[in-house]
Formats: structure tokens, C-alpha cells, sequence
């Protein structure tokens, strides 16, 4: 009896040294889908002993899951409401923001459309439901097919923020659930329109218009009327010692930047 | 019966049976390992039950505990003014829906005088891309050749010729220089044939849906100026290309110069809603501080708790008082409704002073606007834009009565709560301003899925069953039974992610077909609609009816057919006349079971229906089939996952979540209901 229990001892102990070692992180489709798991693989090559396990299903699944203690660390594309942030405070916790990169989001239409370029009040009227034809804003005439990220995404909010003036977007909206599945309706609609993180603007059958005359560049981010900061969030003096060594490292090593840049965001330093 | 029968061996004898019976071995309390095992499937049997019934209780909690929730945030969006803001804004809204149309119409009109030039600059955009695509692998080759030898030649240039240690790098960059050059040469022509290959395919024609093919007489020039423009050398214009833009242009130009009246009616319908405009924005702010104020509010006591708990929880005297502190600063008590309100009321005979002429001017614009209109699609509009002015006018002279009565304090009542939800006509979640939710979308997107999905799988699947129940042969019946049911192995998000992939594009493609254009809702613009998710569906519903159905002709005593038959009627006969119509009550319970399934189908939805949450258009006539929608799973399964436990919006996917619930209940329940009527046969 006491050796099983012993035997138990251990595995237990086992146990805990493994859980101890994985970090958790959920939220946010933008960052989730590429940037993070391939930090994720670079730092575990680069030597360090860590399993990790990476949820994307929108950025509002980070603060659900930071607040009901089923993650280390939560990706948001969005900042933190104030709302999230009473619910924080309610069950005694501080919330910590780490900001990893820059995003650019693009706004796409089909690459056989004839424009080039939309102003943020077109972008808005065109989003809200209030232009509805393509004609209105300088195309070939046809009715406009709006695809917008669903509800839970933080692109969804953060574009309201910057782009539509915080107005609700159209009923006629076309709910997605990724970034992948809006590039891949617009490049099937011909009058479709979308848009999409940085690093998804190249697929085919798509091209990102200029807004406000600003084409979609990395230089030129800082001119660029829709960008944004990509975030970490943490509850503070929660995090474990390999979780706060990783985002240490993937906010300021320059491996770490090389591979934000690779997937379409903008690096801190660059 | 005969008294003096032989008694004895056939009375029971109650001895003589615990003695066959006897039971022996284990014995706990009297209880037997029959008794046991009795008691094993009897209590697994009522734990199911408890559990079920636990189940509905929890949703059933849940889901009506999102009416007073409901109501407290009606009421919130009463008290911070949003609910006047709004008034303002449905007023701008019918606005910007009638200047929209009739704007879209002047488009259509200046548009129409470039027609050819813009068809033919459309299709050589088209037809261009198609190239890339076509010959992107080698593009791409050719390409990195090119980045290749300027990062080489930029290596060249750092190296300084003049030192000795560098020569024998130069010499190698060099000589990679050279090797790059040919290479270059020798790309550009294997891109020049590939693209002169690609321009005769089919594939490279293809204009996309919904644009009308250039003139035919345009094609050859067309053709020569997308072979120059796709060479790799050139890097401009053709100048057929130049010259049809440069023509377009002009031609727009001349129109907007004959259709300056128009442009002038649509830029006074603009300029005469705007200071209303500016007063909607100005209150809007207002509104929304004071809807913060509200929330805040209502978070208060919890976050006060909160901070005590903490307080008491720590050791650290200074941060015990931060706490403490903290806790002090959380307001609890209600803001001052009255002045919050304040700022709408002194608003109202502004809005009043503001409304009455943009009403009388906007009816005077109105006129102006033409009657008579050249293309389709300006006189469809201008139609539209007539309802859009109707409404616009009934929708001022409402909201001016509901302004001039509004008051933040009219108490919101009960019934209110329920009827918007149930009959709401918006469903807008995780909103800045106000978040509604309304059944009606997303009901109206089920019920339409499913309808389609009957119509369609109804004669299929209860044809077939009658088909191999009583007509086919037996191995006919043996393969084509097992085949039909083997649908329903296949999981709904695979048929999902076919709908998506391939069936989707492959409708849209049949939509564009000449002869097919009668049938109502083609050509469609999207591939996923509710006719996409409807045929799924049916698909998927097919082999629930089929079984049903065959269960309930099997069913049918054997003595009716062979009475039938007898009679001299023939096996037709007898099918149609006979055994049909006796099982026809199972067949509707098939029915009745089959829409259970499809109602109640989430992956297939969510992936295929397009997820639009608007009642849909109705006005097409059976033309919706071609719209996007949402569904009541679809909702489900989409937004779950963000909300937070016990919120409204959790709350009111459990409600959705009811009405589904409710509906499988009503359907199974009269399918039983109709059953039983035919079990008394």
C-alpha cells in the first residue's frame, strides 16, 4: 500500500513539473493563426523547455478565459473594454498589457474591381449600410456584398473604432469567421468587399485598396488610417516564470521581430 | 367447463414453485442478483430521466431569467436617452436610404453613356488577372531571377574594386551576374510564350459574374493590348487602353454636365438633413456617457465587494489601504436620472424647429427627381426610392409624436421585454451603442432553410421509400436501402465544408446560365445563400424521411395488400389506391421527424448559409432563395463562445436556444400525435 501511494507521489509530482511548463494562450484569430504558434515553435528550437497550447476563436475569448483562470495568456487584437476590465476588478485581479506588434487592416475588394482607393467616410457608409452600390463611390455600378469578421473577433470592434466611426455595421453584413474565408469570398465575389490583417493581402484574387489616398504598406503605417496595436494580456503577478520569459522574449528579441514581420505585422522596433 | 375435472396436478401449488424456483447463492438483505440486476437497469433508466429533467431546468432557468435582464437593459436605454437619440437617427436613416437609392440612380444614368468603354476596360482587367494567374508559377520564377540580380548587383557595389582581397569575390558575383542575365533573357521568352499559350484558353476569357462581354468587334484590339501589357518587359499602358479610359472619362463627364439638375436635387437632399445630422451626433455622445454611467452602475457593488475581500485577504498594510481606498472611491449610489435627461428635453423643440423643413423641403426635391430614366437600373431604383420616401415620411411623422412624448421616466413593461425579443426585427450584438436582440432574423432564416430543405427532400425521399418498399426487386432493394441510409454517416461539417468548396461556386456557376435565368434568384451574386443550405439540408434530411417513411409502409398489414390484390387490382393500384394512403399519417410523422433534424442543424448552417442576420428580403418573391441569412443554431454556435457567463447576451442565446428547444417539442410531439392516429388501423 505505501509503495502505491508512493507511485502515485511521483507521478503526481511528474504531473505538476509537466503543468507547471505548459503555457496556455488563447484568443485573438489575428494573432493566433500564424504570428503566436510560430513564436511558439522558434522559442521551444531556440532551447527552451516548454509545451504550449494555442486557442484562436476571437479576441473575446482571451478575457473569458483570463477570467475563468483557463489561460496564461490572452491574445487580443483589441484593447481591453472598460467593461472587461470591471469584471477584472471584480473578482480582485489587475489585468497587464503587452503589446506585440502592429497590424495593418486591410480593406479588400475583388481584383477585377475598378477601385483603387476609398476614403474612411466611404469605408464607414459602405460598412453601416449606407452605400450600397458600387457606383456611389466611383466603381461600375452593382450592388456591394459587405463580409465583416463575426462578433466575437477583435478586428471586428477595433474596425468599428477606426474605421466606421463606432457605428454598427449593416444588417446586410456578411458574418465570417476568419480572416482566410473573407479573402476567399471576396476573391469569388466580384463585388464583394472585406477586410483582412496585413499579412493576408497578398492571397490571390484580392488587392487591398488605398485608404484616404494611403496605399497599404509597412512604411507606411504610420500615415495609414487603419492600424492598430496587437496585445498580450496577462493578470498580473499570476503569470508564470516560463510564461513571463516567453513574452519577454517574443516583445523584444530580434528572432522574435524577424518572425512578426514574416507573417504580415509590424515588429515594436521596426 | 366441466366440474369434475381432474384436479391435483394443474392447481398451482405455491409450495412446489418456491421449491422450482429456489432461490440460492447470493443474498444481501434478501435481495437477490436478479434483484440487483433488476434495480441496475431500473435506476440507470430513471437516472437518464433525472438528468433530462435536470437539464431542462438549468435551460429552462437560464434562459427566462434573460426577461428581467432584458428589461433592466431596456429600461438603461431608456434613462441614458438613447432611445430619443434613436428616434433622431431612424429619421436619418430613412433619409440616407432614400438619398442612397436615388443616388445610385444618377450613377446608373451618368454611368450609362460609357457603357462599352467601361465593359471593355472590364474585361481587360479581368482577362489580365486571368494571365497572371495562369502563368503565376513561372512569374513567379522570373521574378525572383530579377530580385536575385539586384541583390547581386548590390553586392558589387559594396565591394570595392580597387582592393585586393575583394577581387575574388568580384569575380564570382560576376560571374553569377552573367549566369542571372541569360537566365532573365531566356524566362522572358518562355513568359511571352506561356502568356500567348494562355490567351487562347477558355480560362483566360472567363469575365466573372455578372459583367457583360465587350463588344465583339473590340475583342481582336483587346487582345493585342492585354498580349502587350502582360509581356514581361512592358511595364505601361497600351495605348487602345489609354484611349478607351481617356474616352470613358470624357463621356462621363459630358453626362454629368447633362445631368446636373439631378446631381443638383441629390446634393440639396444632402445638404438639407445636415444640421439635423450634427444635432443627432452631439446628443449621440451624450447618450452614450450616460449609458456608461449606467453600466458602471450596475458593476458597482460587485467591484466594491471585490476590493474588500481583497483588503481582508492581504497582509501588506499599505496595500490593505489601496484596497480600502479603492472600495471607498466605487459609487454605488444611482445618478441623478433627471439631470441626465435634462440635455434631450431642452433638445426637443431644436429637433422640431429642425424636422419641419427638411419634411416640406424634402417633398419638393422629391419631385425633382426624374421621371423618366434610360437604364433598368435607375428606373428600379428611382422605384425604390418612392417607398424609401414613403417611409421616410411616415417615420417623421411617428417619431415626431414620440419625441414630443418621450419621457425617461415612462416605466417599460413586462410585456415589452418579451415582445422585442420574440418579434424584434435586429439582432446586433457586442455593440458601442445599444445591443438588440431580436428573434425574427434569425427564426426567418431557419424556417426558410428548412422549408426549402423539405420541399426538396419530401418527393425524393418518400418516392423512394415507396419505390423500395413495394416496387423494386429485392437486390435492387438490398443496394439501394443501405445506400441512401449511408448518407447520414457522412459528419455535417464535411458536407459543410463541400458546401462551401465546391457546391457553392458550382450553383453560383449554374445561376449564370442563359437558359436558366427564369428560374427565380438567378443569376446569384454569392455562393453561400439559403437555397445553398437548404439542398444540403434536404440531402442530409433525406435518409431520416426515407427510413420513416419505409418503417410506416412496412407497417401496413399484410391482409390490406393481399385483400387488394385479390380483388383483381393491379400492384400500381393497389400502392397508390391502397397502401399509401393507410400510411400516410406515418409518412407525415416522417416528415413532421425530418424537419426536427433539419431545424435543428448547426455545422452545415453556419458554414454554408452566409451568415447575414436580416429578415430577408421578401419583396424577390421566392427570389430570397438567393440571399444569405443566419439561423437560430448558427447564432448558437457563433457566438457562444465570447460571451461571458450570465450576461444578456448569454442569456439570450439560452432563449434562442429555448425556442429551438420548444419547436423539436411541438414536431415531435404531433408526430406522435399523428402516429398513434395510425396505430389504431
Amino acid at each position: 500500500m505505501k509503495k502505491t501511494l508512493a507511485l502515485f507521489a511521483a507521478v503526481a509530482l511528474v504531473a505538476g513539473a509537466n503543468a507547471e511548463d505548459k503555457i496556455v494562450i488563447k484568443g485573438s484569430d489575428t494573432l493566433g493563426a500564424k504570428m503566436v504558434p510560430q513564436l511558439a515553435e522558434a522559442y521551444k528550437e531556440a532551447g527552451n523547455e516548454v509545451s504550449f497550447e494555442i486557442a484562436a476563436e476571437g479576441s473575446s475569448s482571451a478575457f473569458t478565459n483570463l477570467l475563468a483562470g483557463t489561460a496564461d495568456i490572452g491574445m487580443s487584437s483589441r484593447n481591453i473594454k472598460d467593461s472587461e476590465v470591471d469584471e477584472f476588478t471584480a473578482k480582485g485581479m489587475e489585468i497587464k498589457d503587452w503589446i506585440g506588434a502592429y497590424d495593418m487592416i486591410g480593406v479588400i475588394v475583388n481584383e477585377n474591381s475598378s477601385i483603387e482607393g476609398l476614403t474612411v467616410e466611404q469605408i464607414e457608409g459602405i460598412f453601416t449600410g449606407d452605400i450600397t452600390d458600387w457606383s456611389e463611390v466611383g466603381g461600375d455600378a452593382g450592388p456591394i456584398s459587405v463580409y465583416t469578421r463575426n462578433t466575437s473577433s477583435g478586428t471586428y470592434k477595433s474596425f468599428q473604432e477606426m474605421a466606421m466611426n463606432k457605428r454598427d455595421y449593416g444588417a446586410d453584413t456578411q458574418k465570417m469567421a476568419g480572416n482566410e474565408q473573407i479573402a476567399e469570398e471576396v476573391a469569388k465575389n466580384a463585388n464583394g468587399i472585406g477586410y483582412v490583417g496585413l499579412a493576408y493581402t497578398d492571397k490571390d484574387g484580392i488587392k487591398a485598396v488605398a485608404v484616404n489616398d494611403v496605399e497599404l504598406k509597412p512604411e507606411n503605417a504610420k500615415d495609414y488610417p487603419i492600424a492598430r496595436s496587437l496585445h498580450y494580456y496577462t493578470i498580473d503577478g499570476k503569470l508564470s516564470e516560463a510564461a513571463t520569459k516567453f513574452l519577454t522574449w517574443a516583445t523584444t528579441d530580434e528572432k522574435a521581430a524577424e518572425i512578426v514581420s514574416r507573417v504580415g505585422f509590424i515588429a515594436l522596433s521596426e | 367447463m366441466s366440474q369434475t375435472a381432474p384436479t391435483g396436478d394443474n392447481k398451482p401449488n405455491p409450495e412446489a414453485g418456491s421449491v422450482v424456483f429456489k432461490r440460492k447463492g447470493f443474498q444481501f438483505m434478501g435481495l437477490g442478483t436478479q434483484d440487483f440486476i433488476r434495480f441496475f437497469f431500473g435506476g440507470n433508466a430513471s437516472l437518464a430521466i433525472i438528468i433530462l429533467i435536470l437539464i431542462c431546468v438549468f435551460l429552462a432557468k437560464e434562459a427566462f431569467m434573460f426577461f428581467p435582464q432584458h428589461h433592466a437593459g431596456l429600461k438603461d436605454y431608456r434613462q441614458s436617452g438613447q432611445e430619443f437619440v434613436d428616434y433622431i437617427g431612424d429619421e436619418i436613416g430613412a433619409h440616407t436610404n432614400l438619398y442612397s437609392s436615388a443616388n445610385i440612380a444618377y450613377f446608373a444614368e451618368v454611368n450609362r453613356t460609357s457603357r462599352e468603354e467601361d465593359d471593355i476596360l472590364r474585361a481587360h482587367r479581368a482577362v489580365l488577372a486571368n494571365l497572371e494567374n495562369l502563368t503565376s508559377k513561372t512569374w513567379g520564377r522570373f521574378e525572383r531571377e530579377v530580385d536575385a540580380l539586384e541583390d547581386v548587383g548590390d553586392d558589387l557595389e559594396d565591394l570595392d574594386p580597387a582592393k585586393e582581397e575583394d577581387q575574388p569575390k568580384i569575380a564570382a558575383l560576376q560571374e553569377e551576374k552573367e549566369r542571372l542575365e541569360k537566365e532573365i533573357v531566356k524566362f522572358r521568352v518562355e513568359l511571352k510564350e506561356e502568356v500567348s499559350a494562355a490567351i487562347n484558353t477558355n480560362e483566360a476569357w472567363e469575365l466573372g459574374v455578372g459583367s457583360d462581354a465587350p463588344p465583339p468587334e473590340s475583342l481582336p484590339k483587346l487582345r493585342e493590348a492585354v498580349l502587350f501589357e502582360a509581356s514581361p518587359e512592358v511595364d505601361e499602358e497600351h495605348p487602345y487602353i489609354a484611349e478607351l479610359k481617356a474616352v470613358s472619362k470624357a463621356k462621363k463627364a459630358a453626362a454629368v454636365e447633362e445631368f446636373a439638375d439631378f446631381k443638383a436635387t441629390l446634393k440639396a437632399m444632402q445638404d438639407v438633413v445636415r444640421p439635423l445630422k450634427s444635432l443627432h451626433s452631439e446628443i449621440r455622445s451624450i447618450a452614450s456617457e450616460n449609458k456608461a454611467v449606467l453600466v458602471k452602475l450596475s458593476t458597482a457593488a460587485d467591484r466594491k465587494e471585490a476590493w474588500i475581500k481583497g483588503a481582508a485577504a492581504t497582509k501588506d498594510p499599505d496595500e490593505k489601504a489601496r484596497m480600502l481606498a479603492e472600495a471607498e472611491k466605487v459609487v454605488i449610489e444611482a445618478p441623478d436620472y433627471d439631470a441626465m435627461a435634462e440635455p434631450f428635453y431642452e433638445v426637443i423643440p431644436e429637433h422640431a424647429a429642425l424636422i419641419a423643413p427638411i419634411d416640406t423641403e424634402m417633398a419638393v426635391l422629391f419631385q425633382q427627381l426624374p421621371d423618366k430614366v434610360e437604364t433598368r437600373s435607375a428606373h428600379e431604383n428611382l422605384k425604390r426610392a418612392k417607398v424609401y420616401y414613403d417611409r421616410f415620411v411616415k417615420t417623421v411623422a411617428e417619431n415626431r409624436e414620440n419625441i414630443k412624448g418621450w419621457s425617461h421616466e415612462k416605466p417599460v413593461s413586462a410585456v415589452e421585454s418579451v415582445s422585442s425579443f420574440l418579434f424584434g426585427r435586429d439582432w446586433i450584438t457586442n455593440s458601442s451603442w445599444h445591443d438588440v436582440y431580436g428573434l425574427l432574423p434569425i427564426f426567418t432564416g431557419s424556417l426558410l432553410i428548412s422549408i426549402i430543405a423539405l420541399v426538396v427532400a419530401v418527393p425524393f425521399a418518400v418516392s423512394a421509400a415507396i419505390y423500395v418498399n413495394q416496387l423494386a426487386p429485392l437486390r435492387e432493394q438490398n443496394f439501394v436501402k443501405p445506400a441512401i441510409e449511408f448518407i447520414e454517416a457522412i459528419p455535417s461539417v464535411v458536407l459543410g465544408f463541400f458546401g462551401i468548396l465546391v457546391f457553392g461556386e458550382t450553383l453560383r456557376v449554374v445561376s449564370q446560365v442563359e437558359w436558366l435565368q427564369w428560374v427565380p434568384g438567378f443569376p446569384m451574386a454569392e455562393r453561400l445563400t439559403i437555397l445553398n443550405a437548404g439542398l444540403l439540408l434536404a440531402f442530409m434530411a433525406i435518409p431520416t424521411i426515407f427510413t420513416l417513411t419505409e418503417d410506416a409502409l412496412n407497417n401496413i398489414p399484410q391482409a390490406l395488400t393481399e385483400n387488394s390484390l385479390a380483388m383483381g387490382a393491379s400492384k400500381l393500384q393497389t400502392v397508390f389506391r391502397v397502401v399509401v394512403p393507410t400510411a400516410v399519417s406515418g409518412i407525415i410523422a416522417a416528415v413532421l421527424l425530418g424537419f426536427g433534424r433539419i431545424i435543428g442543424e448547426t455545422m452545415v448552417v453556419l458554414l454554408v448559409a452566409g451568415n447575414k442576420i436580416k429578415i430577408p428580403d421578401f419583396t424577390e418573391g421566392i427570389g430570397v432563395i438567393a440571399q444569405p441569412t443566419h439561423t437560430m443554431t448558427g447564432i448558437i454556435a457563433q457566438e457562444l463562445a465570447e460571451v461571458d457567463a450570465g450576461s444578456l447576451h448569454w442569456r439570450a442565446l439560452f432563449m434562442v436556444g429555448m425556442v429551438l428547444f420548444a419547436i423539436s417539442l411541438i414536431v415531435n410531439f404531433s408526430a406522435q400525435r399523428v402516429l398513434k392516429r395510425f396505430q389504431k388501423i
